[in-house]
């Protein structure tokens, strides 16, 4: 049962992104953006990260998606160039990119990485929460520099494209 | 392996879709009544009655962009916010000085944003 | 080959996902609601609203209304695109019912008891502006695309202080899913009495959500004509008007959930009728706002949700704060 719910919901995500980058029409693209959070979010709940996969769904698909989507509808469909058509180089790179996820796949799958039966007690919420915020509390405010400047450099970017007009 | 009741939630939404969409194609093909053709003016944008001037999707409030930018960052940062809450039983007041510090630095770039939002000609 | 199918549609799981609380009672509330909504509106106006439509005072006008929608032409204007016209209102109306699932009504009845309820609640409640900006974009319409712009506009405004309040109850229970959250309630009192401003935040920000008046620019009657749902044909302008009555049962029933105690009271009484008691309450009071305030402007509202809500919230969570780890005796 859990196998079929990760078969379905890798193949909804892959496809959608697959649609994300190959859709025609851009809004088309964005909302199957959506579709592949949604399934991410789907793969957060199978792993039993439900705290993960909810905030994903509300800050992915409710904030970033309708960005995108407010963005693409403000562009509309007169694009600048057309895509390139680089057909051979992109089989070419499609291949060695495969290669190297599937070695890097095969190798971590043997490795030290825990899974998610001995995660100890850091997994739980309350655990989660300790962990995040006393083991990781330096990170944390790195985090939020991380996240400050990336509102001044937002409003500062949209402040200059008004006024350049 | 799967989260506390997330299946249960996932097949009660399952189900509204088919639902639903078997509603929607049920009541298109047996019960709406149908035109076979249709003249100009019914096949037109309806805009209460108005006749349309000019394409649709043309009028853009672009003038609160910035509000949607504060909103993601914000979003995030509410995120973990949440994760703090949950625990302040156990994490207490020395727990709350990472969290108190991740808001200091994190609330003057809103105060900054609401000052150019009051010069109106930057947006 | 029939015997699990069998087992399947007779289980409670699917008792409760089809009747009760599920899609019936859904559907049969929601347009209860549509007729109390109108009843109450034209009291506070003097009128007397709908009154024909059965010898009971007019209680089956909105089961009329919908017949009627269901036997209009669907009709979709030039140069929409099709699938966003059809599904935006199918998927509005699934987000507002899939709240419903996760809203303990009584003891037992609870479709999914997940541990992080609330946020997923808050979650699922996200995705419905999306949908909103999606259907006013896809009816190639000035008045429809307008109404999604402002629904997308409005969420950024009011969607951090719905967290935030929300959050003052987190930190006061310490726990994310709301049947703990009720049995928090069950041995220390309600919560509305520790976080009534919180209380009052969440009324505010939910109406905001709901798009009812004073916050319903998207689908403003006077300005932009029904707005997103300007260009929907009969049946799907029914499932474009359901979300908005199932919203305002998911929010009052969340409300009564992780303030008022949700199913808990006297003896008597059963919990599951306390409940409903509580929640139409609550209804009638956000109904009574529409007929009182006037409609807020677009930049009022984007000012003071930045600046009063997100104020009133901070607060909000600083006062909740203390009352967890008292006040510190220097």
């Amino acid at each position: 049962m859990t196998d079929l719910a990760f078969l379905a919901l890798a193949t909804v995500t892959v496809t959608s992104s697959i649609l994300a980058l190959e859709a025609r029409d851009l809004v088309y693209g964005a909302a199957a953006l959506g579709i592949a959070f949604l399934g991410m979010a789907g793969l957060f709940f199978l792993l039993d990260a439900s705290y993960v996969g909810a905030f994903q769904i509300a800050v992915y698909i409710g904030a970033v998606v309708v960005l995108i989507l407010f963005t693409v509808m403000l562009v509309g469909p007169q694009l600048g160039e057309p895509p390139l058509e680089l057909k051979r180089l992109s089989l070419l790179a499609a291949t060695l990119l495969s290669l190297l996820l599937g070695t890097a796949g095969a190798v971590s799958s043997a490795s030290a990485f825990p899974g998610p039966d001995n995660c100890g007690s850091g997994c739980d919420l309350v655990g989660l929460s300790s962990t995040l915020i006393n083991q990781y509390g330096v990170q944390l405010e790195f985090l939020s520099l991380v996240l400050a400047a990336a509102v001044i450099g937002a409003l500062t970017l949209a402040k200059t494209e008004r006024k350049a007009e | 392996m799967v989260a506390q009741g997330i299946p249960e939630e996932t097949g009660y939404i399952l189900f509204l879709f088919a639902a639903t969409i078997l509603l929607v194609v049920v009541v298109r093909l047996v019960i709406s009544p149908r035109d076979p053709r249709p003249t100009p003016e019914k096949r037109a944008p309806f805009e209460s009655g108005q006749i349309s001037a000019g394409p649709g999707r043309t009028r853009f409030i672009i003038q609160y962009y910035p509000y949607i930018l504060m909103f993601v960052v914000y979003d995030v940062i509410a995120m973990f916010l949440f994760a703090w809450a949950l625990n302040l039983r156990a994490l207490g007041a020395t727990g709350t000085v990472p969290v108190l510090i991740f808001m200091v630095v994190a609330l003057p770039p809103l105060a900054y944003a609401l000052h150019l939002a009051n010069q109106r000609e930057n947006w | 080959m029939v015997n699990p199918i069998i087992d399947l549609l007779t289980s409670t799981y699917f008792l409760e996902i089809a009747v009760f609380p599920g899609l019936l009672s859904i559907a049969i509330l929601g347009a209860l609601l549509g007729w109390m909504e109108r009843k109450l509106t034209a009291r506070v106006q003097l009128r007397v609203g709908p009154l024909y439509a059965s010898p009971a005072g007019g209680i089956l006008q909105m089961f009329a209304d919908i017949i009627k929608l269901l036997f209009k032409e669907l009709t979709i204007p030039d140069g929409a695109d099709r699938f966003f016209f059809i599904m935006s209102p199918v998927t509005a109306l699934i987000i507002g019912a899939a709240l419903l699932g996760l809203i303990p009504f009584a003891p037992g009845i609870q479709i999914a008891n997940i541990e992080v309820g609330l946020p997923v609640f808050l979650a699922i409640v996200t995705l419905s502006p999306t949908i909103v900006l999606l259907a006013g974009w896809s009816a190639n319409s000035k008045f429809p695309f307008i109404g999604g712009l402002r629904a997308l506009f409005q969420q950024t405004a009011y969607e951090i202080p719905l967290w935030l309040s929300t959050l003052g109850v987190v930190i006061v229970t310490g726990t994310l899913s709301l049947t703990g959250i009720i049995e928090y309630q069950q041995n220390r009192g309600w919560l509305i009495v520790p976080q009534l401003l919180g209380a009052f935040l969440f009324l505010v920000t939910s109406t905001a959500e709901m798009e009812r008046l004073p916050f319903d620019l998207p689908e403003a009657e006077s300005e932009i004509m029904m707005g997103w749902q300007a260009e929907y044909p009969g049946p799907l302008f029914m499932l474009a008007q359901g979300p908005a009555f199932v919203k305002l049962y998911a929010f009052s029933a969340l409300f009564t959930t992780i303030y008022l105690g949700g199913y808990l009271g006297p003896a008597p009484i059963p919990p599951i009728v306390w409940f409903f008691i509580k929640t139409i309450i609550i209804i009638a009071l956000i109904m009574l706002f529409r007929s009182t305030f006037p409609r807020v402007r677009l930049d009022q509202l984007l000012r003071q949700g930045w600046t009063t809500l997100l104020t009133l919230s901070i607060a909000n969570i600083i006062i909740a704060y203390f009352l967890v780890v008292g006040i510190p005796v220097i």
